[in-house]
């Protein structure tokens, strides 16, 4: 198999908690300007996953090749071509809006002008509180933040934990937009959500993962019509149309996780 | 494609220069920190000239060193821990060191600013004046001094993962320092814990200091004791950083 093309390779990725099997031989990849949703209920290991990929865990066994780079004997290198907004807010909530910036953007080599500033500024609509603390900003506009840090340096890998958590719908469909032109401009997505309207509406391909485990990979369209016949996606369906909740419910159960 | 790696030197300077503006943003904090041992000065302005220069500032400097290294540096890494700060920093493309290397810088900072603070304060409110050597070398005592603590605050946060925890709990141990610390090297407490707290990290760096200040009083006792505050700062920044996790999962 060819795998010189993917922008992101993993191979049998294994994730420990002391005794905790996390992550089972988990091995999937991700093509360029594809967005790819991970989808799994709570503690199924998505970010566990995530967090492997973007080399805060390091794995008992597997691999992770990003754009080429093994994550594990290169990591600055994968981590260069990777842009990441992780779950929770993630930045000091002393600094302004614009001191963040500068500083991801010192971090990434990225020259910050003072035009390039208000560029980010204006194309995240927070051109008004550039002298704003993060602190003092509400949800949806710290998610824009985070997200302009993440493509800040031009990334060909973005990982988004979860991105529309807490969003109101407008926020939501601007991401939305968002993550449609990253993939027009070629970068692949791969992010994880609980929302399966969101997973239908912008992944062109989707694995759900469960106990740790892949159960599932392919397109929204065919997780459907491969899954539609099954007995428990049937007995999860609650209008007649199969969608794809009721496949994810069919295939994690109804069970509600901690 | 070649994929080129920011310099680590621009990254390190990049971070430096946000950790130093939220420190001055939590300025007030910091100015509360400096308040004991200048209340200390001013409070013992009448007795200063029977316990001598050195052992006040000495007594004032290891109370702002301790409070430095407690309470600001070990609240401000457990609280940013909690919010997930580092997480972000760590999937960046530079060495994970430069987050701790830079936070450290800044506290260095803060033990230079509370040394001259408390020299401003010696010399203006006790009159306390000291040979030039005397200062220099009270400088690098500090510095030393200041390393204990930072690696015992290390150690709070390695083995307390909650910030509210890790904030009682430094301020329990701040208090402990100084109680124990000031009336034990006093006598007050009695004889056996005034020999445990001489070689205390409290009474090492303390008797460092003050000898650091008057360089003729320097002998084979105070060189143990500075063996021995390295050797307090070696073992908690070792215990610290091996039990310290990046993040509260």
């Amino acid at each position: 198999m060819n795998t010189g093309h993917y922008i992101l390779q993993v191979e049998g990725l294994n994730v420990y908690y002391g005794a905790f099997h996390a992550v089972h031989d988990v091995s999937f990849h991700v093509l360029p300007g594809e967005i790819f949703g991970l989808l799994g209920p709570n503690g199924a290991g998505k970010t566990s996953t995530l967090s492997a990929i973007e080399g805060l865990l390091k794995p008992r066994s597997g691999s992770v090749i990003v754009a080429g780079y093994d994550a594990h004997e290169k990591p600055l290198h994968a981590r260069a071509v990777i842009g990441v907004q992780l779950q929770a807010t993630s930045f000091q909530a002393e600094l302004t809006v614009s001191e963040i910036l500068k500083l991801y953007a010192g971090i990434y080599g990225v020259a910050m002008t003072r035009e390039k500033l208000m560029h980010i500024l204006q194309d995240i609509k927070l051109e008004d509180a550039a002298g704003k603390k993060f602190g003092q900003l509400s949800g949806g506009q710290q998610q824009r933040v985070s997200l302009a840090i993440a493509t800040l340096h031009d990334p060909r890998l973005v990982l988004l934990d979860e991105p529309t958590t807490g969003l109101d719908p407008q926020s939501r469909r601007q991401l939305w937009e968002r993550m449609e032109a990253m993939r027009e401009k070629d970068h692949a997505i791969l992010l994880t959500t609980h929302s399966m309207e969101e997973a239908e509406a912008v992944c062109d391909r989707i694995a759900i993962i469960d106990h740790g485990r892949l159960i599932a990979i392919d397109t929204p369209q065919s997780l459907i019509d491969n899954n539609k016949t099954r007995p428990e996606v049937i007995s999860a369906s609650r209008r007649g149309k199969i969608t794809l909740e009721d496949v994810f419910i069919g295939l994690t159960g109804k069970a509600i996780r901690s | 494609m070649q994929t080129t790696i920011p310099k680590t030197s621009t990254a390190l300077s990049t971070l430096l220069l946000a950790d130093f503006t939220t420190q001055w943003r939590n300025r007030r904090s910091f100015l509360l920190l400096l308040l004991v041992p200048v209340i200390i000065l001013i409070s013992w302005k009448g007795i200063v000239d029977k316990l001598g220069g050195a052992f006040a500032l000495s007594t004032c400097l290891t109370i702002g060193l301790v409070a430095i290294g407690l309470m600001g540096y070990s609240n401000s890494i457990a609280r940013d821990r909690d919010k997930g700060v580092f997480q972000r920093l760590r999937v960046a493309p530079m060495p994970s060191w430069c987050i701790m290397a830079s936070r450290l810088l800044v506290q260095l900072i803060m033990i230079i600013l509370l040394t001259v603070i408390v020299f401003i304060a010696g010399h203006n409110i006790d009159h306390i004046t000291l040979a030039p050597a005397g200062y220099a070398i009270t400088f690098l005592t500090a510095v030393i001094g200041g390393a204990v603590y930072l690696g015992l605050g290390q150690v709070v946060v390695g083995l307390i993962q909650n910030p509210e925890t890790v904030n009682s709990t430094t301020r329990l141990i701040y208090f402990i320092f100084i109680m124990v610390g000031m009336f034990g090297e006093l006598g007050v407490l009695g004889d056996q814990l005034k020999a445990i707290v001489i070689w205390s990290p409290y009474g090492t760096v303390k008797r460092i200091i003050a000898a650091g200040m008057q360089p003729e009083t320097w002998n084979t006792e105070i060189t143990t004791a500075l063996l021995l505050t390295v050797g307090y700062a070696v073992l908690f920044s070792v215990i610290g950083i091996k039990k310290f996790k990046w993040n509260n999962r």
